[in-house]
């Protein structure tokens, strides 16, 4: 395996802060430090973070910067090799032993041919080794997986490699580029953290969020955004039990863009307020104060 | 690392790792030279990358964050301010309880509050005489059987079925994948049925202790239930509440009992005081629950209900308590040995409607035989 870094890695933090952000990804210098550190080394990035902040689409933005394939694998519980690795089509294979039995073919070719390429269904990590540096694997959601799973993806991120018992083992020729990403549902195994680089996304300041609504919602007014914005920093100071992430943001600043309201005031936000709050002690709690939450900057 | 770097430099980022080792932050061998990699690679123009550099690869956890910048500023800079004195989003801490410490003096056991419980392996004093057998009678020396019997529970977890699968000759599922597997490889004849079922985990525990003033009597003994169930049990939590909640699991861990306790104990800077109850449990639901420590879970929760908060903010907390986990089973030492009989306390008729099972736990037979049930309960 070659541990030559791809061509097109940046050559500064700021080049790649740059890159993604011609991509509409508006990464902040320890985010862009850690990635590039990850590109360089070969090593997977780890990124925290609370819900909405922006860990997923950092990995479709690095994707799209480097003209890299996109694998994602999605976890959940109960998640298997199966799904996440490779998978033989048994049931193309049952079909196709039935039509070489009709036509008495027997020779040897006919039989490996059983467990040729045609007859593998790939998965996102398989797919990913394949793709080498040309990929960027996501591996969405960490935190859902189970245990064991974990462990075994501990094997694969140091190796890079797998074993089909029938085909032999498969090494990726360059390493991919992985991203995981946690919502911290639960604390990961200290093995698989050793292995990464950590990086804690945060909720941005007002001028970073000010930004990221620039460049994702260029259409929405300047003085609306600030608003917005505005309103949703408040609401994060507000003691909530799920306190709104940039998602929620931009979908306010889309909901708000819909019914062509220039001005966020009392009422508009009432209107919208699904957009940004979604947990009903929460709507409680916010219905009695939107004059504050809506008030000048 | 190349030639090129002078040693200086790596001397001073290994020492570095070794700053951040003796202040408890687990920098390992392999973390330091990922981090000399990681610098060298950046070829660093400023005190900045370094200190990124060293928060990717050093640091494995959220928690360690102000630790590290502290270190690093030390370290680094002396004593200025850090170099990307980035506003960290600080977790929500203790959500503006009152912290107010009201002994209640109408509740029965306030007068224990003689009795530090700090000063584990000490007997309770002064308490008032009671018809039946409860801990706060027994002598030191029976305490400290109880406590071996406790250790000795034997705790059978509640199961839940996972959406693993594993083979089973009863199971209820086909094994087509190992079926169709099985005919290739030997040829046509036929096929043998295998069958599939789900595996079974164990649900996560969740206890939560009030050791406020009222509960004086108790508390002791309920830690080292606690802990007696945190070493027979995989995924154990345990929180402790007066005014404020207080994760104990990770004392719960020493080896030996009376550590453990004393740690515990250490942590919890509420004893004896008053009970808030519903704002308890809400910061348990706001800091825990909903992150997914409750979910699927047992929750059991020790306390007489006897609540200084506003009934409303109880049943509000015990109301997202129920939506969020498996069971909530309330263990009340003031039912005694009647536990058809709800103590009739304004905090037990407000969470009453969201407990699935209440419990006693008033002595040593109540306590294990709840912790024998506890497997067929969930």
């Amino acid at each position: 395996m070659s541990d030559q870094p791809p061509s097109e890695t940046p050559a500064s933090v700021a080049e790649l802060q740059e890159q993604l952000r011609s991509a509409g990804y508006l990464a902040s210098r320890g985010l862009a430090t850690a990635t590039l550190i990850g590109m360089r080394l070969g090593r997977p990035i780890l990124l925290e973070g609370e819900v909405g902040v922006g860990k997923t689409e950092m990995a479709k933005c690095l994707a799209q910067i480097g003209g890299r394939q996109l694998i994602r694998l999605q976890c959940y519980e109960g998640i298997d090799t199966y799904q996440a690795l490779y998978e033989w089509d048994y049931a193309r294979q049952m079909l196709h032993v039935r039509a070489l039995s009709e036509s008495e073919l027997t020779d040897a070719g006919a039989v490996s041919g059983l467990y040729g390429p045609d007859f593998l269904i790939e998965r996102p990590l398989l797919s990913a080794i394949r793709a080498g540096s040309d990929a960027v694997l996501l591996i969405d959601e960490i935190d859902r997986a189970d245990d064991e799973f974990e462990a075994f993806l501990l094997e694969l991120l140091s190796d890079f490699q797998i074993t089909i018992p029938e085909i032999g083992t498969i090494a990726a020729s360059s390493r991919p580029l992985v991203v995981l990403t946690s919502n911290r549902t639960r604390e990961l195994h200290d093995a698989l953290k050793r292995r990464c680089l950590y990086h804690w996304i945060g909720y941005p300041s007002f001028d970073e969020e000010i930004e990221i609504v620039r460049l994702r919602a260029p259409d929405a007014v300047e003085t609306l955004a600030r608003k917005v914005v505005a309103a949703v920093q408040r609401l994060r100071g507000m003691d909530l039990a799920k306190p709104p992430g940039i998602a929620e943001t931009l979908d306010w600043v889309d909901a708000l863009g819909v019914l062509g309201t220039d001005d966020l005031d009392a009422p508009a936000a009432a209107d919208t307020i699904g957009a940004v709050i979604k947990d009903r002690d929460d709507l409680e709690l916010v219905e009695t104060e939107f004059d504050r939450v809506v008030a000048d900057a | 690392m190349p030639d090129s770097e002078p040693p200086e430099i790596v001397e001073r980022l290994v020492g570095f790792g070794h700053a951040l080792r003796d202040e408890g932050l687990p920098a390992g061998a392999d973390d330091v030279l990922m981090f000399c990699s990681a610098v060298a690679e950046l070829t660093p123009s400023d005190l900045e990358d370094v200190y990124w550099s060293g928060r990717t690869t050093l640091v494995h956890r959220r928690d360690h964050l102000p630790l590290y910048d502290e270190v690093f500023r030390r370290y680094f800079l002396g004593h200025a301010p850090p170099p990307g004195a980035e506003p960290f989003a600080a977790e929500p801490v203790s959500q503006g309880l009152s912290s107010t410490l009201n002994v209640p003096d109408s509740e029965p056991g306030a007068e224990a509050g003689d009795d530090r419980p700090m000063v584990l392996g000490r007997q309770a004093s002064g308490v008032e005489i009671r018809r039946d057998k409860r801990f706060t009678e027994c002598t030191s020396a029976e305490l400290a059987a109880l406590r071996r019997i406790m250790a000795q529970v034997r705790l059978e977890p509640p199961l839940r079925r996972t959406r693993r699968r594993r083979a089973d000759p009863s199971g209820a599922r086909l094994d087509i994948r190992r079926m169709a597997r099985d005919a290739m490889r030997l040829s046509h004849a036929a096929p043998a049925l295998h069958r599939l079922s789900r595996t079974e985990r164990a649900r996560p525990l969740v206890l939560i202790l009030d050791v406020s003033g009222s509960m004086a009597d108790h508390s002791r003994n309920l830690l080292q239930f606690a802990y007696s169930m945190r070493r027979a049990a995989q995924k154990v939590e345990v929180f402790c509440f007066g005014t404020r909640l207080t994760r104990i699991t990770p004392a719960l861990d020493r080896r030996n009992p009376d550590d453990a306790m004393r740690l515990a104990a250490g942590r919890v800077l509420d004893w004896d005081g008053g009970t808030q109850i519903g704002a308890s449990l809400d910061t348990f639901i706001r800091r825990w629950g909903r992150k997914g420590l409750s979910r699927g879970a047992t929750v059991v929760i020790c306390s007489d209900g006897l609540d200084r908060g506003a009934p409303a903010a109880l049943e509000s907390a015990m109301e997202r308590l129920s939506r969020l986990c498996h069971r909530v089973i309330w263990m009340n030492p003031l039912v005694g040995d009647h536990a058809d009989i709800p103590p009739s306390t304004l905090g037990m008729m407000a969470a009453g409607p969201f407990i699935d099972d209440l419990e006693s736990g008033h002595d040593l037979a109540s306590l294990e035989s709840f912790a024998a049930r506890l497997a067929h309960v969930g």
